[in-house]
């Protein structure tokens, strides 16, 4: 159980490492190519495992409902998006947005798909949430100025 | 980075200059992607293997990018900069994370555990990211706001992940 909870923060981490490493790419060349160099690149790994452990066609691959095959595309725009994103906020702060950004929809496209959930769970939920980008938001306007102090930049 | 300084002490500006909106907004509406990329490769998994269903949106991903690429010809920012070798594995450590939510979500921790601890090591590794300017992005130091605000996102998470179910 230790374990897999080790390897679940793992996970994590490989998704901000990922971010990093593609946010470093960007600096280079731009967000566009770092996400086709992400797909590109993610697409030769999962093919060399799909080779050597197999399995990659099992069950009913063609089955799915078309759509289901354009998650891609959404993800194209989704790694070019967050390449640009933690250039210009940070990673923690992306990180936070993304996170936020991923929760509060996920309620949406439950509740439009009618998935069953607990209602005062999902206002609570979603109000801390509101909350957490409020108070990030809520420094933006005051500028902290004291009377007889310059900026100067760092030697 | 700029630095204030008064009465000889030195303070980071970075504690004063929170994000612009539009990059505020841009950054959650990216977060919505996410949603659809898992309810869209989630369907795949439910009639292909779970590798299939991570395997089949890197390549209609890719035939994006090489359109994308050949449309729009984006200018490269450092053309004469030689790129360290690592900044192309971003697609491997992504592709890495699918396979190890694949294990914990089939273990105890089931897919609410899985989640709730991938933020954590999100948040971990990002913020650590920050701190030390990691992989030569811009170095920031978190402020107390940011930790509320960090506090009060992960708390709404968790609640949603726990007990917003059925």
């Amino acid at each position: 159980m230790l374990g897999y909870a080790a390897l679940a923060v793992l996970a994590g981490v490989l998704v901000s490492l990922s971010r990093q490493l593609n946010g470093s790419l960007s600096m280079f060349t731009s967000a566009l190519h770092s996400s086709f160099w992400n797909h590109v690149v993610g697409f030769a790994f999962l093919t060399v495992i799909g080779i050597a452990i197999g399995g990659l066609f099992a069950g009913d691959p063609w089955g799915a409902p078309w759509w289901a095959y354009l998650g891609g595309p959404i993800g194209f725009i989704f790694i070019a998006a967050s390449s640009w994103a933690i250039l210009k906020i940070g990673a923690a702060q992306t990180a936070m947005l993304i996170i936020a950004g991923q929760m509060i929809s996920g309620v949406i496209v439950d509740m439009a798909l009618g998935m069953a959930g607990n209602t005062s769970a999902r206002i609570a939920g979603v109000a801390l949430i509101l909350a957490g980008m409020l108070v990030s938001r809520s420094g933006a306007k005051t500028k902290t100025t004291i009377p007889g102090t310059t900026i100067v930049p760092k030697k | 980075m700029r630095r204030l300084e008064i009465r000889g002490r030195c303070y980071a500006m970075s504690d004063i200059s929170p994000p612009r909106l539009l990059d505020f907004i841009g950054a959650f509406v990216t977060g919505g992607l996410l949603t659809l990329m898992v309810w869209f490769n989630g369907t795949l998994a439910v009639t292909g293997s779970l590798l299939f269903a991570s395997w089949v949106p890197h390549i209609t991903g890719s035939i994006l990018a090489i359109a994308v690429l050949l449309v729009f010809r984006p200018k490269i920012a450092k053309p004469e900069a030689k790129i360290p070798w690592w900044a192309y594995l971003g697609g491997i450590s992504g592709a890495f994370t699918v396979m190890l939510t694949s294990a914990t979500m089939n273990s105890a921790l089931a897919i609410s555990g899985t989640i709730a601890l991938g933020l954590a090591g999100q948040m971990v590794f990002s913020l650590v990211a920050d701190k030390w300017g990691m992989m030569g992005l811009p170095q920031r130091d978190p402020t107390a706001r940011d930790m509320i605000a960090l506090a009060l996102i992960l708390s709404g998470s968790i609640v949603l992940i726990f007990f917003g179910g059925a």
